[in-house]
Order: C-alpha cells, then structure tokens, then sequence
C-alpha cells in the first residue's frame, strides 16, 4: 500500500479565512481516515490584518511533526505568501489567484517567485467567488475546491465540514459555498497535474481507540473532563485563552463550574482553595500568568494542597512574544517562588500525550497531595494531531487518601508522618477533621512551628512524598526511542520539541547513525537513574529546546556529571528538524572518531 | 552593457532559451527573465515520442537541470500570458495585470499548431502534440496498438509517425497541401515520398478531404472520420499535422511591423529599436529574395537566438540565408528530415 505523506501550506491575511480553510483542509482529512498534524501561525495584533499561515501535514501513519518543506502551498495574499514560497520543495506546486482585480507593478505576483523546480498552478480565485457567492469571502472556499479537485480527494468529507460551517449563517450561504467549491473543484480535476504529490489509502483504525483530531489544548480540556474535573478558574491569556473557552461551554453541562477571575492570582487561590475544599480544580496560564502564581503556589506546596496548573509557554520574557512559541518557563514551573517548594511537573510531548498528562495530573495531585504544573507551549496547544484517544476512561475517579477511621477525641495530624510521606487526608467538614492549614511551617497538626528539626523533617517529607510519582501508573513518565543499546549520539527532549527530535532521529537512522531518542515527560521529579543510564548507553548526548539558557539541560545537568551538547534556538517557532539532524551528524562524526581513537 | 538591463525573451523553446545562454554569457550583471504560457521549464518536444514506449515523465525532457536557472540567474516566469507591449514605455502586461518593464525584449514565442476553418467545429474531438500534456493524453487514450489518423503530416508528425509505427501502433496519414511542411517538395518528389511513408508502414491516403469527424459509437473506436468520397474510417485518435502559425496576437497594437509574422531585419531587429524576433514567429529579411521569410527547424532557431542575443548586447551580425532543408530518403528506403535533427 503505498505511504501518504504531503504537508499543505495555506497562507494569506486574517481575514482571508487562511486560519479557516486550513481548518476544513484538516478535518476532512481526518474524516477521510487519514492521520494529521497541523499547526497554525496567526498574527498577534487582534484586528483584522497580518499574516496567516495554516500547515497541514497528511500522512497514512501518524507523523510526529511538520516537515520542514511543504509539498504545496495556497496563496491567498501573494504580499503574505511570497516569503514561504522557499518553503516549498522541488517539483511542489503553488496554488495562486491567476485573475487579481487590481494592476499591480513587477515583482507584486506571486508567480514571478516561484523557484524553478515549483510548479505554479493559477485559478481565477477571486473570480469564481464572485460568481458563486456574488463577493470574493468565499476566496478560501474556491482555493480548497480546486485544490481538492486537482489532488482528487473525495468531496463528501468536504461537502459535510463546508455544510456544518456555515450552516448557521443560513441555507443561501451554505449553499453559495458548496457551490464555489464545487465549481472550483471541477477545475481542479480538469486540470493536468504535473507534479508528484500523491495520496495513498488511508491506515486502519486500531481496535479499542477511536481516532479524534484536536489540538493540545483541546486535549487537555478533554483529560480535564475525563479525570472529572469539578471547578475551573482562570485568566485569559494568549495562547491557554482556548483551554478556558472549550470549559467555559463543556465543564458546566458536566455539572461543574468555571469562573473567570479579575487575574491570575485570584485562579491560583480559588484552585488551590477549591482543592483544599475536595474537588478537583485547574486553572491554565501563559509565563506571565504562572509567574503570577508562584507565590499562591508555595501555600498549595506546604499545605499539601492537590492543584493542577496548565501553563502553555510563549516567547518571554515579561509579554514577551504572545503569539511565538517556547519552552523558556521551565526553570520557572520547576523552581519558580519562594523557599524549597518542590511540586510536580509534566510536560505532554504530542497531543495525545496532553490529554493523558491532563488527566493523571488530577489523580497525581490528589495522590500526592500538591500542586501539579502541566507544562506546554503554544506549538503544541495549537497544533492539531490526530489521535488515538482510549474507549475506556483511563483516570481515576478519586485518588483522595482519606483518612480511613475517626477517633474521637484524639487530634488530628493532617500532616502525620508516614512511611510514604502522603498523610492521611479528610475534606473540611468531616468529622473529626479539623485542622490548620497556613502558609506557615507547621507540625504534624499542622500548627505553626518554626524549630530546625521539624522544618527538616517537612521539608524531607515534601521532597519524599514526589518521588513516588515517577513511579505512577498509567503515564509515560519518559521513553526511550530508536536504536536500543549503546549508540553513538542519544538525544534528550522534553515538550513539544520531542516530535522534531523523532523525526532527526529517524533522518539520521536512514543515513546509517546509530542514534536513539529519550523524551522525559516528568520533569520534577526528575526521573534521574533512566537519565543517567542512557548517558551511559550513548557516546554522545544532545539536547535541543527552544530556550537560550538550556534550562532543561540545566536539570539534566544536576543530576548527571557527564558532559552532553546543548542545542538552543530562540526563534519563535518549532525547531527545525534540519538544525537537529545537523548537529547528529557532527556528533556521530565525532563519536566515530573517538572510538577509532 | 552595464548591470541595469533587463532582457525579457517571451518564449520558452529553443530560441528564447538559447538567447538566454548568451545573454548571460555576454551581460552577466543584467536581469533576465523568460515568460512563457508554459507550466515547465525549458524541455525537448523531439523527446516527446519517448512516452510510447519508455515509463518517463516531464522531468526526463528538461534540457537544463533546475540548478541551470538558478546558477545562470535566469527567472522563468511560467504560467503567465503576455496580453499586450508597450513598445513606447518599454513595458508589457501580463494577463494577471502585472506590468514588466524591459530594456530589450526579444520575441521567441514560436508558433502554434494551424487548424483550417473547415476544421474548427471538430476541434475538441482532435488532439494535438506539441505539448507534454497534450502528449501524455494521447498515451493515455490510445490503447495498445492503436490506430492514429493524421491529419495533413508536417515534419512533428512525420516525426511522431514514424515513432508510434515502430512501437507497434497503426498509422492513418489523410494528406493535405500541409503534408512534408516546412519541406518544399516538389510534385515528383512527392509520389517518392509517398512510397517512403508506406514503405515504413504507414498507412497513406491520398486526394479526400475530411466531411465530418464524430466520436465513435460506445464500445467502438473512439473516434469515426468520413470522407467526401464516402469512404468513412475509424480511429482512436485523430490529431491535426498541419503547420504551425506564429503565435504573436499579442504584438498587436505595439506598432512593431507584423505580416504573418513579425518582421525583422537581418539583424533579428524589429521595426522597434529595442524589441527583436527569433524563431518561428519572426519573418526575416532575405535580400536575395527581396522578400521576408520564415526559417524553420531546431539548427535555425538556435541560430537565431544567438544571434539576437548577440546583436542586443551590442555585436552587429546578420543572418545569414540558410539554403532549404531537404527531405530525403536514405540508403534504408527510410524517409528523413533534417529538421528532425536536435541535440
């Protein structure tokens, strides 16, 4: 059967409907049973200009990331579009508007930059809107007609998003619509194809999973609803605004309730407050948000409170870049406030890996009693994956260690000494339950009490407590990938660089390197003996992120003692498999050569 | 030549491509840009047959590597029809409303396959092949050792003729006044020919002229062609050999002398000081003749091109009258043209 691998680009302006188009491109494909991984750049100005770009990758199995090159690119806006036409391979096409309304001087058509192994393919864009829907909105819809017509997708898949999609906006629409993606779409198929883009059939779903396609944060919000979430709190910002607005609808129809807070400080203390109260509780942030939180953050640490935080990075620091993506808020997520405040943290490498993380972080804060940090970045927040997302409900409805028996009379240590570190447990109003809680260091009661060798003691205790969780079942604490056994570059990841560092991995297999990848998803606790053994295992280690300081080779760096290559970019978004894959080359060339020596 | 000229060659065939080489060779600082209704880059269509018989596509017809344009700084604007020049404001419109503005512009548009009116309401039951496209769809329709019906035989289909008869499919040659064009033969000559063309197996049918072209029943041949004799015959392709006609409408209006096609002195100039001609579109001066005339075929057009792309980067030669190409047969009883000759 043979293999489907193409990445699409759409580009043009906000309002072009580029974000949109992408999005129907998408589905359908998903529907049409394919795999998809896609990601959308939108311009950080809310107004209705900048630059849009939707990729969309189609692979018979799921890819891990976005190829550097795209097999085909639309331009809905040539101004827009012109600087990505490099980013289309050899023998890719470019689909463009062939009859714009307006004059324009030289160099201002997109079909005077095409490089000369690209295909151009012109289509009256504009034109066919306005004689489909009598204006040029539908420009987008007339775009993807054609090009699904040329690429000879079926047209169900599309007919039923396009129907969905504006269906509220009337019948006269909808139709209008279907009608410029059917005209286009004729024009498509008549068109003789020059290039070599093919589509393959579509794998066979597993049994036992239904395939769905989301974005991270769609992910997430669906983990949230799964482990039971029961109260949200949060303060929109760019780019979790999405986990809060799916909630905003879904969570209260599950009978739970969500509140937009005046800030961020006010989510971090109705969370913690909520889970000191016996429900589950999150709240999602950005950076600017959770270093906001941090403080809020130390009272759910010391009073053993469970709290889920989702924190979606962005280019920093202060607002930073709102709209750029980056993994620069770990050494905040893991460090961040005052004194010892260890806490748990995760970061979701795919997709699918966000909504497991979002679900097994309830059951991890309740198990462990303490705020838990979901960390992603806006790459995998608004990248769209296909996923494979269990039947059965894979969280634990409660992970409370409740205080089993009531003795009457005797007080109760909340913070008791135990041999796991996790005291028993009771919600406010039980029975026999009463008890202190302050952002004091306290006794077993949970009184205040400053002495050295009880404040050793809880400390010792609070540390003691996490490390089981690198232990928790059901969650992917890291992995290891690729070559197994000693190789001669292993790379390290974490987050959503992970996916680019796969799929180097594989590039460098197919020359020859041995190379194998681990991807750690806990990263407080770190899980530090599988660390250290696949440094053991690699003659070299690399360790690419989207951050300056290297900040998780920095933890890397505390717990291992052996020397490993940093690779860190700053440029707002995904790494580029290339850079990777280069820097696995020049390790494995000198791995040989140490061990030729 | 300093480095601000821009050279805009209209036409991608050998003509424009070949002035392009030179160009760059002669101006290496310049600008230069090839714009052409074409999708691809520069290929062979002598090559064209090699899809009847070989598992090949466009990329084995380029006749320089992609890397060709951009080491040689050579934009190809493809897909992009010119609709009028300015000759006054050295400028041209394409059909997208984009204005390019040149400093020389050498027409190289080459020629069109000619259709007859008589022939004009069966044009979308007729294939042509002087494209890849238009090749590829009749390898795609014609079944294995088809019939073809040729209509008139220039030398393209002679050429083509001869090809398909050796990979085993049927050839019907319907003569006309355009039979053996460019070649002038003469009428003894002809029946020799004739001989020659039978002789490789194809079928030749002389002195009728075509009534009506159908498509052919379901289940039937595709194609069914009467004659005004009566006698009627089936095909799976039919496919027009009748000459080619300049393709230059859009010079109308330039006010750069135009006959049938443009006229040029023997230096490749226009009547326009700084447009000039090469290839099948232009009609050079001959003053042995004392007339304009058309020279055709691979070894002439590449001339011409080096020749404009000389004269408009100031050299001052002329071309020289070529004496006609004559279609023979060889020692094999095989009839030959050397217009058939490329690199």
């Amino acid at each position: 059967m043979k293999e489907t691998d193409i990445q699409l680009m759409f580009c043009g302006s906000a309002g072009d409907g580029t974000i949109a188009v992408g999005d129907i491109f998408k589905r359908a494909m998903a529907k049409a049973g394919y795999k998809v991984i896609a990601f959308d750049i939108y311009p950080p100005e809310i107004r209705g200009f900048g630059k849009c770009i939707s990729r969309v990758r189609v692979t018979s199995r799921q890819a891990y990331s976005l190829k550097q090159e795209s097999d085909l690119l639309v331009s809905l806006n040539d101004s827009y579009a012109i600087p990505h036409v490099p980013e289309v391979r050899d023998f890719g096409s470019v689909i463009y508007d062939n009859a714009p309304i307006t004059s324009m001087a030289e160099g201002e058509h997109i079909s005077g930059h095409l490089l000369p192994g690209q295909l151009p393919y012109g289509l009256r864009i504009r034109e066919i809107s306005d004689q489909t829907t009598g204006g040029s909105k539908s420009k987008n819809i007339v775009a993807l007609g054609y090009l699904a017509g040329l690429l000879g997708i079926k047209q169900e898949p599309f007919h039923q998003i396009i129907g969905d999609k504006f269906r509220h906006k009337g019948s006269a629409i909808s139709e209008s619509n279907l009608l410029a993606f059917d005209t286009a779409y004729a024009e498509g198929a008549s068109t003789f194809r020059l290039d070599f883009i093919e589509l393959g059939a579509p794998e066979r779903q597993e049994i036992g999973s239904k395939v769905q396609m989301m974005t991270g944060n769609a992910a997430v919000v669906r983990g949230c609803l799964d482990a039971g979430l029961d109260c949200f709190f949060g303060y929109p910002i760019t780019p979790a605004t999405s986990i809060m607005e799916r909630l905003a609808t879904e969570l209260p129809r599950r009978g739970g309730r969500l509140l937009q807070t005046e800030d961020e400080i006010s989510a971090i203390a109705a969370t913690i407050g909520a889970g000191y109260a016996g429900v589950r509780a999150a709240t999602a942030t950005s950076g600017p948000g959770l270093a906001l939180m941090v403080e809020m953050l130390g009272l759910g640490v010391i009073g053993e409170v469970p709290a889920v935080i989702f924190c979606s990075q962005r280019g920093g620091p202060s607002t930073g870049m709102p709209t750029k993506t980056e993994q620069s808020d770990l050494h905040l997520a893991v460090y961040g406030g005052a004194g010892d405040a260890q806490r748990i943290v995760l970061a979701p490498t795919n997709v699918e890996g966000a909504y497991r993380c979002a679900g097994k972080a309830f059951e991890m804060a309740e198990k462990y009693q303490t705020p838990v940090i979901v960390l992603l970045d806006l790459y995998l927040s608004n990248r769209y994956e296909t996923v494979l997302l269990p039947r059965q409900n894979p969280f634990e409805a409660d992970s409370v260690k409740h205080r089993s028996n009531v003795e009457r009379g005797v007080p109760y240590k909340r913070f008791a000494f135990t041999d796991d570190s996790v005291s028993p447990r009771t919600i406010p109003g039980e029975e026999g339950g009463i008890h202190v809680i302050t952002g004091l260091e306290h006794n077993e009661l949970g009184r205040p009490n400053d002495q050295s060798d009880m404040h050793t003691r809880m400390s010792e205790k609070r540390h003691k407590k996490l490390l089981a969780a690198l232990d928790h079942p059901g969650i992917t604490i890291h992995k290891r990938f690729g070559d197994q056994g000693r190789v001669d570059v292993g790379i390290l990841g974490w987050g959503s660089t992970v996916g680019e560092i796969l799929e180097a991995m594989l590039m460098a297999q197919a020359e020859g390197i041995s190379c194998s990848v681990m991807k750690v998803v806990m990263l407080s606790p770190l899980p530090n003996e599988p660390i250290r053994s696949f440094f053991d295992d690699c003659a070299e280690v690399l360790i690419p992120e989207l951050n300056y300081e290297g900040q998780f080779a920095n933890l890397v760096a505390s717990a291992v003692s052996k020397p490993f290559t940093r690779l860190n970019r700053v440029p707002g978004v995904p790494m580029q498999v290339a850079d990777i894959l280069e820097q696995i080359r020049r390790l494995a060339g000198r791995a040989k050569s140490s061990n030729a020596a | 030549m300093g480095s601000t000229q821009h050279y805009v060659i209209i036409g991608n065939g050998v003509a424009g491509n070949e002035a392009a080489f030179h160009l760059r060779q002669r101006d290496p600082e310049s600008r230069i840009t090839i714009i052409t209704a074409g999708r691809l880059l520069f290929y062979s269509r002598y090559e064209l047959p090699r899809l009847f018989h070989e598992n090949c596509d466009w990329r084995d017809f380029l006749v320089h590597p992609v890397e060709y344009y951009v080491d040689n700084r050579i934009n190809v604007r493809r897909n992009s029809f010119v609709t009028h020049v300015d000759a006054d404001r050295k400028k041209l419109m394409l059909a997208h409303k984009e204005e390019i503005h040149y400093s020389q512009l050498l027409v190289a548009s080459g020629g069109a396959s000619y259709l007859p009116a008589e022939l004009d309401e069966f044009a979308p039951l007729l294939n042509g092949f002087n494209l890849y496209s238009s090749a590829c769809k009749v390898r795609d329709i014609l079944p294995q050792k088809g019939k073809v019906v040729m209509l008139g035989g220039d030398v393209l289909g002679l050429d083509l003729a001869r090809n398909l008869v050796s990979d085993g499919y049927q050839v019907v040659l319907v003569t006309t006044e355009q039979t053996f064009w460019p070649h002038r033969v003469e009428s003894d000559e002809r029946a020799l020919f004739i001989g020659a063309l039978r002789d490789m197996g194809v079928e030749v049918i002389e002195g009728v002229k075509i009534e009506r072209i159908e498509q052919g029943a379901p289940g039937m041949s595709a194609r069914h062609i009467q004659f005004d004799n009566g006698r009627e015959i089936f095909a799976d392709v039919v496919m027009p050999f009748l000459g080619l006609l300049p393709a230059a409408d859009f010079m109308m209006g330039s006010g750069v002398d135009f006959e049938r096609g443009l006229l040029v002195s023997t230096n490749l100039r226009t009547t326009d000081q700084n447009i000039w001609a090469a290839g099948d579109v232009c009609q050079i001066w001959s003053p042995e003749e004392n007339q304009y005339r058309f020279y055709y075929g691979w070894k002439n057009v590449k001339k011409m091109g080096e020749i404009a792309a000389k004269n408009m980067t100031g050299e001052d030669i002329h071309w020289e009258t070529a004496t006609d190409q004559k279609l023979f047969i060889d020692k094999n009883r095989q009839l030959i043209s050397p217009y058939w000759e490329h690199d």
